[in-house]
């Protein structure tokens, strides 16, 4: 293990804790005792296995937007917009499993599903990195922005479209069981989208590491101009990672839809894209460290679930949670470079002196 | 109709105004404030429970505002500006955390409520002779005392910008701190007072949506509105009159989707209207072209050795 990989093991675990323990303290302010709600909080994550199993559904969601957010920050470019790509994938992905649904098998439909999702987030995704390419639009305000006419567009055709038939609530018809995806262990809610997402990290990996594109794309975002200079079309790659980018967003929406809500309904999983982002942080942008951090925050939304049933604590602990982790990740960023410096400068004292 | 229209323009056009004020201060002396809807929001939040806890007194909401403002934009500028950490990440986590804080401390103080909470926010002050001027009287001056305050700050903060050595300090560590610091500048030390000075206005504009306008709080009142006043400084070109200019148009748009939402014009969708200021945004990112980026923006200063 290099010093350099411990430093990152070691501080962002001590970042973690020191998130949760601060979130837990003001806990206090609500007359309840940090202590007790920690041991609430693990007891129950593993009291049996429909709660362990709920962790890896929640991480699911997570990881997509993750990579939404993580891909294309390793072309140096922010994409803000991972929840709207999210919305989008949910929509494509509702609307035609209910066209589909009972006009062909169930697995030809997912495929077609599947792949209708890629295109639709990808499209959108595309579109953002098309305006920084042919306009050099500032791709961070683009992205934030796509997200909220993502909502509309998403709330409006909830309440025509793809209203249900009822026609009382914005939400769609539940889905038949024909398009679901399957779950992988009885008795759970875990589901094959949880396979699909961690499948989605390793070909990332794989695809930012071990292939030219990839290459090209981490030229662009370690430095443009060299990039630029040794023949690398940075517009092409600005098109492309954004693409990608939507498209893991929107397989997000897809699994959330296909793999546990089996409808669409209003304003669902609104903190997805944002928590998106921590995770990637929190990972470095690595997207095989974003499969580990995505099962923590799982973890840590399904325990802040949990507390509020048993302990009456309110559900926005889970945002605190998030909130100062991200805080210390971010300043374990610092201590880390702090260490580099010492080392960097030990290295240089025994060159010199030897 | 038109007036009516107008008047509101002006009202939602003035949270949006104190934003891109300080989002050009702070990006002028090099700092994207990208914590700005957190900010927002803990101004809104601070502001509501200020006047509610005081019985009504919304100088003391005004006050708690500004302070949760200056506090959350401290905690920004520690991390950005000393610790040199990433600047759009961070606002991110800030504003996570902001959500976290105002929601759950609205239960820890207000527990469960059964009715709505709600305060008296600031009333319109007609002022007297200036609005009895036709057309313009109740448009201008029938508004209340946080858009009276910008009448005075727009042209202040222009002049301090640009007249005084204060201004120039700011603008030219944005530019080149380089030599900022070598003319005796201390680079870190006024970037995080602006960001502070950005974190007031920041915290007033956020509490206009609380205490000025609607009276009573939700975590989804600001709804993106700090991401607008930001888009507002990238789009008036870091100058404070292109500030004013691009909210009048926002405060338009939004007075627009109001105007069309309540007149229930079936023609168009109620969400595209309600969609309108952030599509104009990207179509107004997309096709301004000369920028006067500030050289050196979102860059954290690291002295050399």
């Amino acid at each position: 293990m290099t010093s350099k990989f411990r430093d990152l093991l070691v501080t962002n675990i001590l970042a973690v804790v020191a998130g949760l323990v601060v979130s837990g303290l003001l806990l206090l302010f609500l007359g309840k005792d940090p202590l007790a709600a920690t041991l609430t909080l693990f007891g129950s994550l593993f009291r049996d296995g429909y709660t362990a199993a709920e962790i890896l559904v929640k991480a699911t969601p997570l990881m997509f937007t993750a990579l939404a957010f993580g891909f294309t920050y390793k072309a140096n470019l922010f994409n803000i917009g991972a929840q709207g790509q999210f919305y989008i994938g949910a929509v494509v992905a509702v609307a035609f499993s209910l066209m589909f649904q009972n006009s062909m098998p169930g697995i030809l439909a997912l495929i077609i599903i599947v792949l209708l999702t890629i295109l639709a987030g990808g499209l959108w995704g595309g579109l953002i990195g098309w305006l920084k390419a042919k306009f050099n639009a500032n791709e961070f305000l683009v992205s934030m922005m796509s997200t909220y006419v993502a909502l509309n567009i998403m709330n409006y055709l909830l309440r025509t479209f793809l209203m249900e038939t009822k026609a009382e609530y914005p939400q769609t018809n539940p889905l038949d069981k024909a398009v679901w995806l399957m779950t992988i262990i009885p008795g759970t809610r875990l589901h094959v989208g949880f396979v699909l997402a961690v499948l989605a990290c390793i070909g990332a990996w794989v695809l930012l590491y071990k292939t030219p594109f990839g290459f090209r794309v981490r030229a662009v975002g370690s430095n443009k101009d060299a990039a630029e200079m040794a023949g690398i079309n940075s517009r092409n790659i600005y098109i492309l990672a954004f693409f990608i980018s939507g498209a893991l967003g929107a397989m997000g929406g897809f699994c959330e839809v296909n793999g546990v809500q089996h409808m669409l309904v209003q304003n669902f999983n609104p903190g997805v894209g944002s928590a998106g982002i921590g995770i990637a942080i929190l990972a470095n942008g690595d997207p095989i460290g974003i499969i580990f951090a995505s099962i923590l925050f799982g973890a840590l939304q399904v325990g802040g679930n949990i507390m509020g049933q048993l302990s009456g604590i309110p559900s926005s602990i889970i945002d605190l949670m998030l909130g100062f982790v991200m805080i210390f990740v971010i300043l374990s960023y610092f201590v880390r470079e702090v260490l580099e410096t010492r080392r960097e400068k030990a290295r240089l004292k025994k060159a010199v002196s030897a | 109709m038109i007036i009516s229209l107008l008047t509101r323009t002006i009202t939602m056009g003035t949270p949006l105004l104190y934003g891109s004020l300080s989002e050009v201060y702070a990006e002028r002396s090099g700092v994207m404030n990208t914590a700005i809807e957190g900010i927002f929001l803990m101004g809104a939040w601070a502001g509501f429970v200020g006047t509610y806890l005081s019985g009504g007194n919304l100088l003391i909401g005004l006050l708690a505002a500004i302070a949760a403002g200056i506090l959350t934009a401290a905690l920004y500028g520690w991390i950005t500006i000393y610790l040199k950490q990433h600047q759009i990440v961070t606002g991110t986590a800030i504003n996570i955390l902001a959500l976290g804080i105002c929601a759950f401390f609205q239960r820890v103080i207000f527990g469960v409520p059964v009715t709505p909470l709600i305060v008296q926010p600031f009333k319109p002050i007609a002022i007297p002779l200036l609005s009895q001027i036709p057309v313009i009287g109740p448009i201008l001056f029938n508004q209340n005392i946080l858009t009276y305050l910008l009448y005075a700050l727009v042209p202040v903060a222009s002049f301090v910008l640009y007249k005084t050595s204060l201004g120039l300090s700011i603008r030219s560590i944005g530019e080149n701190p380089e030599a900022g610091d070598v003319a005796g500048l201390r680079v870190d030390q006024i970037r995080f007072l602006t960001i502070l000075f950005a974190g007031i206005l920041c915290g007033v504009g956020g509490a206009f949506y609380s205490i000025g306008y609607l009276g009573m709080f939700t975590t989804t009142i600001i709804g993106g509105r700090g991401w607008i006043a930001f888009a507002i400084c990238f789009l008036g070109n870091w100058i404070p009159l292109g500030a004013l200019a691009g909210t009048l148009i926002f405060g338009l748009a939004e007075a627009v989707a109001i105007f069309m939402q309540s007149s229930g014009a079936g023609l168009f969708p109620n969400e595209l209207f309600i969609a309108l200021p952030y599509i104009l945004t990207i179509i107004l990112t997309v096709s301004r072209r000369s920028f006067n980026v500030p050289e050196k923006l979102g860059v954290p200063y690291r002295k050399e050795g």
